[in-house]
């Protein structure tokens, strides 16, 4: 018998599929920056916010009235953010890895057939962003990195309560996003 | 000396904690919160609560307790608009608080438990903001 696989599951596994291809493709860091300064691990999450801010295009493309607004809007900040990590990867004396066309982007993404899926889709998506930038807060050695990991951070876990909200579920699914004290 | 730096940064935080907590348990009995969510958010931060006093009796900390309530907690009982701006409020210091810990902290294992929280405060807000009518995602 065929494994069933639920649609939530199919999502998850293309949001899954889409960090790894966001992760792998892109150029190594130049010789620039020193090891250990963060550059190569702000690159990882550089090349995820790029990824993540595409696939809201994708989303946005079944998406209307105010789930369409606020998917704007979280796209809006993604973009902000991906700006904001090649520059503190250029001060680190690096070139921030090059991105993709739209094109291979979307070749990563999931078919969303309806609202549901798409707010499913960004779901797992800012899941795995925040679990990207608390991993990064307890490696990146600079105290001003940290900080501006933290922000962005704070803004996945907003990101993240709202397509919750947006799909009528409690704004947070435990007291701890992704691990515990 | 109890604990250095990381144990005043923890003890901030369980401070603004407890005022969070004594907020959300004050706002359900006045019947100025929806009880579904103000189960919720204080169900949160009740854990929050004891997360960070277990982590600071395991450094030797005193713990501090909540502080007397604010004025500003009592005129914000009278009615769930009023309750839910000054919740608001009180988590967009609450978040400012933790961004600044989580990168500060020197234990490292510490910063990522801390960021969870600090991911499910800003979370907090988006649900304050729906429930004022607001724009859930702000600059």
């Amino acid at each position: 018998m065929a494994p069933f696989v639920t649609r939530r599951e199919a999502l998850g596994g293309a949001a899954a599929a889409l960090v790894l291809a966001s992760c792998g493709g892109d150029p190594p860091p130049s010789n620039g920056p020193r090891p250990g300064s963060g550059a190569a691990l702000l690159g990882s999450l550089l090349a995820l916010e790029r990824a993540v801010e595409a696939a809201y295009g994708t989303c946005e493309e079944v998406l209307s009235g105010p789930a369409l607004r606020e998917a704007r809007a979280i796209r809006d900040q993604e973009r902000a953010h991906a700006t904001r990590l090649e520059n503190l990867i250029r001060r680190l004396g690096d070139d921030p890895p090059p991105g993709r066309s739209p094109a291979e982007y979307a070749r990563t993404f999931p078919r969303l057939r309806s609202p549901e899926d798409a707010l499913r889709f960004a779901e797992q998506l800012e899941e795995r962003q925040v679990r990207a930038y608390l991993e990064a807060l307890a490696e990146l050695p600079d105290l001003a990195l940290r900080g501006a990991a933290a922000e962005i951070a704070a803004d996945e876990g907003m990101h993240l309560g709202a397509v919750r909200v947006l799909q009528r579920l409690p704004v947070a699914q435990g007291p701890f996003v992704t691990g515990a004290l | 000396m109890a604990g250095g730096p990381d144990v005043d940064l923890l003890e901030d935080l369980l401070t603004l904690e407890h005022r969070l907590l004594s907020a959300y348990e004050d706002a359900l009995r006045g019947d100025v919160i929806e009880p579904g969510l103000g189960e919720l958010l204080r169900d949160q931060e009740a854990a929050h609560v004891q997360a960070l006093l277990r982590t600071l009796r395991g450094r030797g900390s005193r713990s501090p307790q909540a502080s007397v309530p604010a004025h500003e907690l009592t005129a914000a009982l009278r009615e769930p608009a009023a309750f839910a701006t000054y919740a608001l409020k009180i988590e967009r210091q609450a978040v400012a608080a933790y961004r600044g810990a989580v990168a500060r902290i020197s234990d490292s294992s510490l910063r990522q438990a801390l960021g969870s929280i600090l991911a499910c405060e800003a979370a907090h807000e988006v649900a304050l903001r729906d429930s004022l009518g607001e724009r859930l995602v702000v600059d």
